[in-house]
C-alpha cells in the first residue's frame, strides 16, 4: 500500500506547478497511471482523498487515467489482444515469444484550478 | 474562472532526480549496486549471506538494509564481517532515493565493490522507486508458487535477474519451473533468470558470476 506515498509526490508536485498562482482554489488533477508501476487507481483515489481531508485542497477530484500494457509477437509483429489484467504466455497465431510494451507510466497530466476574477489586474494587462 | 496547466511530469520526479544523483556517485566509486526486492521470506538475507561468504575475500561487500522493524539482518550480516547499515521505515512498506541517500551519509561505508540494498519485503510497493541502482534482484522461493509473476507483473518485468531460491524443495512442491521461466521471459525477455538454494549450493557459484561480470561491465565502461 504505497499509493499514499504516490498521492503526496502527486500534491507536492501540484503545489509546485500552482506556486505561480497564489489564489488559485485546487478542482481537479489529472494522473495517468500504467499497468505495470504496481499502483491501484482505486487506492490511489482512496489516498488522496484521505490525504486532502482538512488541507486548503479537500475536495480535489483526482482523476485517474489508466494505460494498460500491451502485448504483441516478436516473430509476426501482430498486437495481441490480452485477457484483462491476465497474459498470453505464446502467440496465438505462430507459437512465438510475446513482447510487453507500454504500462510503465506514472505521469501528472493535468491541473484545473479557480482563479478570482481580478479586475484591477486586467486592467493592467491592457 | 477555471484555468488548466498541463505539467506532463513524472509523478515520482523527486524520487528519480535522488536515484540519478545516487547512480552519478556509485559510477564514479565504481560500486555496483543491486536493489533486491521479494515477498518476506524468500531468502534475501539468506543468499545475501552466502554470497558474502563467497565473495568477501576477493570483493569489498556493503549492504543497507530496509526493514519495518529490527537491526536482525543488519546484524547477521555485520556478523560475516561486512559493513551494514539498517534503515528502520518504521512501517513504509518500501525504500526511496531519499532514505538511501541519508543512510550512506550516516554509514558512512568505505569504497564498496558491490552494494547490496535489501528492500523492505514487499513484492509490490519497492518496484516503483528508482534507487540508483544498476539492476533490481527479483527473488522467487519455490514455496510461494509458480504463478508468482504473472501475478506480480510489474517487478518481474523490470527486474535484471530473477533469482529462484530453495531449489532443494522443488521434489517436494507442485513448482513448475518452466512455467516460470516463460512467464518471466514473456514479461521481461532481456532479464536473467537464475535458480537457486544457499542449502545445496546450486547456482550460488553462478549467481556470485553474474555480479563479478557486471561489476567488471561497469568499471570496463567507467574507464
Amino acid at each position: 500500500m504505497h499509493e499514499l506515498s504516490i498521492a503526496q509526490e502527486i500534491l507536492s508536485n501540484v503545489r509546485t506547478a500552482l506556486e505561480p498562482y497564489p489564489e488559485a482554489r485546487l478542482e481537479r488533477v489529472r494522473v495517468a497511471v500504467g499497468e505495470l508501476t504496481a499502483i491501484e487507481p482505486e487506492l490511489l483515489r482512496f489516498a488522496w482523498e484521505a490525504l486532502l481531508e482538512g488541507t486548503p485542497e479537500a475536495g480535489c477530484e483526482l482523476d485517474v487515467e489508466w494505460r494498460p500494457a500491451t502485448q504483441h509477437c516478436a516473430a509476426c509483429g501482430v498486437p495481441k489482444t490480452r485477457p484483462p489484467r491476465g497474459w498470453l504466455p505464446l502467440c496465438g497465431d505462430c507459437g512465438g515469444p510475446l513482447r510487453v510494451d507500454g504500462g510503465q507510466e506514472l505521469d501528472l497530466l493535468q491541473v484545473s484550478f479557480e482563479v478570482p476574477d481580478r479586475e484591477d489586474r486586467d486592467d493592467r494587462d491592457d | 474562472m477555471t484555468e488548466t496547466i498541463d505539467p506532463r511530469q513524472k509523478i515520482l520526479a523527486a524520487n528519480a532526480e535522488a536515484a540519478a544523483a545516487l547512480r552519478t556517485g556509485f559510477a564514479a566509486a565504481g560500486t555496483l549496486v543491486l536493489n533486491l526486492i521479494s515477498s518476506p521470506g524468500s531468502g534475501k538475507t539468506t543468499l545475501l549471506e552466502a554470497t558474502t561468504r563467497r565473495l568477501r575475500e576477493r570483493l569489498r561487500l556493503g549492504c543497507i538494509e530496509g526493514d519495518i522493524a529490527t537491526e536482525r539482518d543488519a546484524d547477521r550480516l555485520r556478523a560475516l564481517g561486512i559493513p551494514a547499515f539498517q534503515i528502520l521505515t518504521g512501517g513504509a512498506c518500501h525504500l526511496d532515493a531519499r532514505q538511501v541517500h541519508r543512510a550512506l551519509d550516516e554509514a558512512a561505508f568505505p569504497p564498496l565493490d558491490v552494494l547490496f540494498i535489501e528492500n523492505v519485503g514487499n513484492l509490490i510497493c519497492p518496484t516503483s522507486y528508482d534507487l540508483g541502482e544498476d539492476f533490481k534482484v527479483a527473488l522467487l522461493s519455490v514455496t510461494e508458487g509458480d504463478d508468482k509473476p504473472f501475478k506480480y507483473p510489474a517487478i518481474f518485468a523490470r527486474a535484471g535477474v530473477t533469482v529462484i531460491t530453495e531449489s532443494d524443495l522443488l521434489p517436494y512442491t507442485s513448482f513448475d519451473l518452466e512455467a516460470v521461466r516463460r512467464q518471466a521471459a514473456t514479461l521481461n525477455p532481456d532479464g536473467v533468470l537464475l535458480v537457486t538454494s544457499t542449502r545445496s549450493g546450486e547456482g550460488i557459484d553462478g549467481w556470485c558470476q553474474v555480479l563479478e561480470d557486471r561489476l567488471a561491465v561497469k568499471r570496463s565502461g567507467a574507464a
